[in-house]
């Protein structure tokens, strides 16, 4: 599916900005609304730490009042404390692992886009095609049956099953800026290979990569927080909002909040940078250049 | 090679990487079974003689020989916890798993095809706002965030629906209240970004000549949009069902856990946290193979719809 995809114009565009960003798409209300909904749990998960104070006494589990705003979980712990303290995980994780799939990703796919020998190209391509048929969160739980990955081993799990979609896109949309004049008479002159992969066509297709990182993330933040549902990449006990949505779930009809606030804030932190992604595709200079 | 052809090499060489990623890294991980399996005080004489009897001392391309050997008998080897076959885990979550997945995949594409229709019929209407926001809202949720949402609501607040199958054991089929929740979950994903797809190639094709050309020849609206814009529509959208599969997948285990219902996801994640390495392996193989299946048949319909695509291969 990738080759035949990337080749087409058409297919490019809607893996790289997805459907509907065309002349066609309607616009969802400019940036405000994504930026309302992602700011409450992002600067909560960023400057949450920052604002706990020393863990207090632990009450009795799973109660509400008594001094705790939003009552205790599990194991008797503030849920208000660690709804601070929960959020830095998902976002640095999520932040990790997209950064490191491109890290991989980039130089990958813009060698497949600038080399002339086919043979780099399948080599390079073809068995991300096949990875691409395993199921991201079983390669996930296949790793953590033999081995239980720290936050920084989910961040490596979930940057590799990104690798070969974002390594798809940087090469389609590299190949299309590669076969531009600029680049023959770069390579005519004798520039070095990193000058004309990051110089010029790096920085042709640089808006095009941003707007993929932008839905990569939201991504990664969807994986990150299922893993972490799941238990793998956390501990036990962490404080994580996704950990606290799993460990507090026995108590939802005793003491709801401790479920359902961290619930709320990874839907809304999903939801509303999706939004603020397309939202800001959506803007008039961000808009892909038709030829 | 004719279309068809190289579809379905990719499709068996996708098969034999599922079966070789699992294999290899249920292998080359540190921390082999064995070591799992002896137990609190793992001496090691212990651990020799479960890896003797384990076969776990014989080389490892041996042992991938003898596994996918067995593969193609549908032998898939002995739980190291249980010492029941592998394959009798399968049968006791295949009913589960199914009874889940046959509702999800029945209503994924008219749910889908019908919402993305609407939309697009609707350009920059109200109908079509509503419709565009909340799919391109929700299809970034995780399912357990907005199950636990769901949950909270109409089994907590309202009172309409059990909140887990907890309770009903396999026989799944006779409370189907208990399914209500866990389908929704897990369609919503899949419906929201098959959705904005079906919209976006819909409008492109209500747009085109031929939808102008065939509606002033007086043929019928209804018929216009469904038997001819829409088999073009579908092609941008087939280029996300490789995703769509997965999030199936990936949505069946998180749906089965947060319900608690016994089907194959519930399995794996019990095998994960024994790390019971021959069930973790062939239930992976098992995803891995209905994946590479669902993506073959979709890619296959699709390209029976709107040929000139090319999709996959």
């Amino acid at each position: 599916m990738a080759l035949a995809l990337a080749r087409s114009r058409r297919g490019l565009k809607a893996l790289v900005v997805g459907p509907g960003q065309g002349r066609t798409r309607t616009r969802a209300g400019g940036l405000l609304p994504g930026l309302l909904i992602v700011g409450v749990p992002l600067v909560l998960a960023l400057a949450g730490p920052l604002f706990t104070g020393e863990a207090g006494p632990r009450g009795t589990s799973l109660t509400t009042g008594d001094g705790h705003r939003l009552g205790t979980d599990f194991i008797g712990r503030d849920v208000g404390r660690q709804v601070l303290l929960g959020g830095r995980s998902v976002v640095l994780v999520a932040l990790a692992s997209t950064a490191l799939a491109y890290a991989v990703a980039l130089p990958a796919g813009f060698v497949c886009a600038l080399t002339r020998r086919r043979w780099v190209e399948e080599l390079l391509m073809r068995p991300l095609d096949v990875l691409l048929s395993v199921p991201s969160l079983l390669l996930i739980l296949l790793v953590a049956a033999a081995v239980a990955p720290g936050p920084a081993g989910l961040a490596l799990l979930v940057a590799l099953v990104n690798i070969p979609d974002t390594a798809r896109i940087v090469r389609a949309a590299g190949a299309e800026a590669a076969s531009r004049p600029a680049v023959e008479a770069l390579r005519m002159q004798g520039e070095s290979w990193a000058r004309m992969a990051f110089g010029y066509v790096g920085r042709s297709v640089a808006r095009t990569l941003a707007a993929d990182a932008g839905v990569r993330l939201t991504g990664a933040l969807y994986l990150v927080a299922t893993a972490a549902f799941l238990g793998v990449g956390v501990a036990q006990d962490a404080a994580d909002w996704a950990v606290m949505v799993d460990r507090n779930r026995a108590g939802l009809f005793v003491q709801p909040w401790a479920v359902v606030v961290p619930a709320l804030l990874i839907v809304a932190l999903t939801l509303g940078g999706n939004l603020l992604v397309d939202a800001a595709l959506a803007r008039p200079g961000t808009k892909e250049k038709r030829r | 090679m004719p279309w068809a052809a190289r579809r379905l090499l990719l499709a068996g060489a996708q098969t034999a990487a599922v079966v070789l990623l699992v294999f290899a890294l249920t292998e080359a991980l540190p921390g082999d079974a064995a070591v799992a399996l002896a137990g609190d005080q793992p001496d090691a004489e212990r651990i020799e003689a479960v890896r003797a009897a384990l076969h776990l001392d014989r080389p490892p391309l041996e042992r991938l020989l003898d596994w996918s050997a067995g593969l193609f008998h549908g032998d898939l080897g002995v739980s190291l916890a249980s010492g029941r076959p592998v394959s009798t885990y399968l049968a006791d979550g295949f009913g589960p798993t199914l009874l889940l997945a046959v509702p999800t995949v029945v209503l994924l594409v008219p749910a889908a095809v019908g919402l993305g229709v609407l939309a697009a019929r609707h350009e920059g209407r109200a109908a079509d706002r509503i419709v565009s926001a909340v799919t391109l809202g929700l299809y970034a949720v995780p399912e357990f965030a907005l199950g636990v949402l769901l949950v909270t609501v109409f089994a907590l607040r309202l009172g309409w629906l059990p909140p887990t199958a907890l309770g009903y054991g396999t026989d799944l089929l006779a409370h189907p209240a208990a399914l209500v929740l866990p389908v929704l979950v897990l369609l919503a994903r899949p419906v929201c970004s098959l959705a904005r797809l079906v919209r976006a190639g819909m409008t492109d094709a209500l747009a085109s000549p031929y939808v102008a050309q065939a509606l002033r020849c007086g043929v019928p609206g209804m018929r216009v949009r469904y038997a001819h814009a829409l088999p073009n529509a579908i092609a941008p959208a087939a280029q996300q069902l490789a995703r769509t599969v997965d999030w199936l997948v990936c949505g069946v285990v998180v749906v089965e856990a947060l319900f608690v219902i016994p089907g194959l996801g519930t399995v794996l994640m019990n095998a994960v946290a024994e790390r019971d390495v021959p069930v973790v392996q062939g239930l992976a193989v098992v995803f891995g193979l209905a994946t590479v299946l669902l993506n073959l048949g979709a890619d296959l319909v699709t390209h029976r719809l709107a040929p000139r695509t090319g999709a996959a291969a």
